[in-house]
């Protein structure tokens, strides 16, 4: 009985491994996309949503069965609980890896000064998130600690992208709406880092039992 | 094992007890009524004197509780009965006793009760006068006796249960207490009952054989670390939930894993997208396979399942570096795109020209210049042609006859044959230092110094100068051609050394280089291990050195 319910956490741990993997896929496959200008790139990104969305339902029953027939306790029963709600917050990475290749698509290859600064800010974002799938996978505290700390970056990164569209919009009024898209794109790469630390969150959660003070 | 003790212990003690009850009951029951029998004899014969002096008031006046007596005449008709009263009795004439007596003057008999609880024993005897005397006792039938003595029997019982259980219990534990101390790990070493012996020897010899199949396990084990360890190749082994059953130093290196990944998810030490959907292709297709780049060079990754009986064991994951395979194909695949639109160049002018002069539009005047041209381009395409075939030669790398040659012998020959072109561009050409002799390939070290030479001149500014010195020093020589040319800017230096690769592309054409001069060069001095160096900078001059091992 006891070997089963081992079976079924480990193949938990590999569920979310994979959603993880899916999830710097496709954020990086986005950014990838933006810089290059790649629309089939982007369009394989929408496409593949609904992958991970199907992922999070698949990983969620799981959860919840390993809730209902094992009744597991202490480090099992945190390590499913932080499963679920880890699961939400990548769910929402691919969600905003998916707007940002929308938002390519209406792009349409459109380039302009400011796009290098959203690229360093896109790079920083996928380190995060491959760093905080990394801590879940090495169960690794330090790791997700750093990770948290890395949130800074972005959001610094965030408020330097808004100052340079608002000179943007300030010298080109024409440009307006493109300023506009960039903004969003950095908007939803700040929200991907914030869910990135909370999976490094959970990390820390399922292994120690407590949350880290943020 | 003391269940079992108890049990044959109580059912021995059962059967003993119930024989001896049998055999004993039998025996004495047997005895007293043989005794009884001659009493009653003895006491029928007293009573019969009796009664045939003093008749029947002798019978009343007898005071018998013991035996019954009962007188009966020769008719069967009862005359006295000591326990009863004789006119309410029945003819006696049928009873088996009163006949033996009647007619042998004896008899005998042995009647039970109707309840079986009783048995009365007869004994008759015929007076002088034909009437017949009888006496009888009752007793208690064996049934009776033995069920009057069920109280003690079980109480025996009991005491035979309690007895046995106890010694149950204590002959087990003494059985088993020396089987529990036995040293297994050196069955021969123990004391204990002979009858353990042939145990305790199958069990020495177990121990041999799984030691032996131990260790031969663990060479096995051994000689395959020893080889994966030593492979270029990564190999990981799955086993069939995906875990990590072993991994060699290569792939240990390739994924970034540390020791403790044995008995780990694969996952956890490669989770890329391409790797998951592979390893599910895997799993179903029994193979899968797929280039990716990792840690700066291209892999090929090979993941074969390994079925046994229909049953899925694992998986192999085999993953070979590919990066100069790549690199090659790629050279190659722009190599021929280069020589294609190298050899169109000249052939296109030459179509022109052609072209122009058949539609009979060029002058008359005009016609050697055209023909001149169409001359002029089809040598570059022999030269270009010529080119191609030399660095083919060497890319075969086939043995050429090696000999002592002189570099500065070559090189003197070289700029005997540039002194024109020198001359034409305006750039002095000047051989210095020692004789440098190499044992080489004279075509290739000739084709060194030209190329190198012919290099000079091309990129040189007018009025320049080019100056090849050969330097011996003790195991090797130095040959360097400096110029002071329009020199190379340092991202190209890697370059310059590529197949078709030209710093200036505008140029090209006006220079009239085919752009495998350097090519042919790089490949000529490996033939001869030699080692090829670039400075150079911007506008101040390039010096090119080779520097061959002369191995002395």
């Amino acid at each position: 009985m006891r070997n089963r319910f081992d079976e079924q956490l480990f193949e938990l741990n590999r569920e979310i491994i994979e959603m993880g993997s899916m999830c710097e896929d496709a954020i990086a496959s986005a950014s990838k996309a933006l810089s290059t200008g790649d629309m089939e790139l982007a369009a394989k990104v929408c496409e593949n949503g609904s992958a991970i969305d199907r992922m999070e339902r698949d990983i969620e029953d799981r959860c919840m069965k390993l809730l209902l027939h094992q009744q597991p306790v202490a480090r099992d029963l945190r390590l499913i609980s932080a499963a679920l709600k880890m699961i939400t917050d990548m769910e929402r990475i691919g969600d905003q890896a998916e707007d940002i290749a929308e938002i390519v698509t209406f792009l349409n290859g459109h380039t302009m000064e400011g796009m290098e600064m959203i690229e360093e800010m896109a790079h920083e974002t996928i380190k995060m998130v491959t760093a905080s799938v990394d801590a879940f996978v090495k169960k690794d505290i330090e790791l997700a600690k750093k990770v948290i700390a890395r949130d800074d970056v972005v959001d610094d990164y965030f408020s330097r992208v808004k100052c340079g569209i608002i000179t943007l919009i300030a010298e080109n009024h024409a440009d307006g709406e493109f300023a506009l898209d960039l903004l969003m794109i950095a908007k939803y790469l700040e929200r991907i880092g914030d869910h990135a630390t909370n999976i490094a969150g959970w990390v820390i959660y399922s292994m120690t039992g407590t949350h880290k003070e943020v | 094992m003391t269940s079992k003790i108890f049990k044959s212990i109580l059912s021995v003690a059962i059967a003993v007890l119930l024989a001896s009850l049998v055999i004993i009951t039998g025996v004495l029951y047997q005895y007293f009524g043989t005794m009884q029998e001659s009493q009653l004899k003895d006491e029928l014969s007293l009573a019969a004197k009796a009664t045939q002096q003093l008749g029947e008031s002798y019978l009343q006046n007898l005071d018998s509780d013991r035996y019954r007596l009962t007188w009966v005449d020769d008719d069967g008709t009862v005359i006295f009965d000591s326990h009863a009263d004789a006119a309410t009795m029945e003819n006696h004439a049928g009873r088996e006793e009163i006949r033996e007596a009647l007619v042998s003057g004896t008899g005998s008999s042995t009647r039970q009760s109707s309840t079986l609880t009783e048995q009365t024993i007869y004994e008759a005897t015929r007076l002088e006068d034909g009437s017949v005397l009888r006496i009888s006792v009752s007793r208690a039938t064996a049934l009776v006796l033995v069920f009057g003595m069920l109280q003690p029997i079980i109480i025996v019982l009991v005491i035979a249960l309690l007895l046995s259980s106890w010694l149950a219990n204590r002959m087990a534990r003494r059985v088993v207490e020396p089987l529990n101390r036995l040293n297994l790990e050196n069955p021969m070493e123990n004391e204990a009952y002979e009858e353990l012996s042939p145990l305790l020897h199958r069990i020495h010899a177990q121990h041999l054989e799984i030691n032996s199949q131990m260790r031969e396990l663990q060479h096995k084990q051994d000689e395959f670390d020893q080889i994966t360890g030593n492979m270029k190749e990564a190999l990981v082994l799955l086993d069939n939930t995906g875990r990590i059953l072993s991994i060699n130093t290569a792939a240990r290196m390739l994924f970034g894993a540390g020791k403790a990944c044995i008995g780990e998810d694969f996952l956890t030490i490669d989770r890329k997208h391409n790797m998951c959907l592979a390893l599910q292709e895997a799993y179903v297709n029994e193979h899968a396979g797929f280039r990716d780049s990792k840690n700066g060079r291209e892999y090929q990754f090979d993941l074969n399942r390994i079925d046994s009986d229909g049953n899925n064991h694992g998986m192999v994951i085999l993953a070979f570096d590919i990066t100069e395979q790549v690199n090659a194909e790629k050279h190659r695949r722009e190599f021929t795109a280069n020589v294609s639109h190298e050899l169109k160049t000249p052939l296109q002018s030459i179509i022109g020209s052609a072209e122009l002069m058949e539609n009979g539009i060029v002058k008359e005047e005009d016609v050697p210049r055209f023909v001149g041209h169409i001359r002029q381009e089809a040598s570059r395409l022999v030269y270009l042609i010529d080119d191609i075939i030399r660095l083919s030669q060497l890319d075969e790398g086939a043995e050429m006859p090696r000999e002592d040659v002189s570099l500065k012998v070559i090189a003197d020959e070289v700029c005997a044959n540039l002194a024109d072109a020198a001359r034409l561009k305006g750039v002095s050409l000047e051989v210095t230092g020692d004789d440098g002799v190499v044992n080489g390939v004279r075509r290739l070290l000739y084709e060194i110094v030209y190329n190198l030479c012919d290099n000079a001149i091309k990129y040189n500014n007018p009025g320049g100068r080019v100056r090849v010195t050969v330097a011996g020093k003790p195991g090797e020589i130095l040959l360097s051609v400096q110029d002071t040319g329009i020199g190379i800017s340092p991202e190209h230096h890697d370059k310059v050394f590529e197949r078709f690769y030209r710093v200036d592309k505008s140029h090209s054409k006006q220079s009239g280089g085919t752009g495998l001069g350097l090519s042919i060069v790089k490949h000529a001095v490996q033939y001869h291990h030699g080692k090829i160096t670039v400075e150079s900078e911007p506008n101040k001059g390039t010096t090119i050195s080779v520097l061959f091992d002369t191995g002395a």
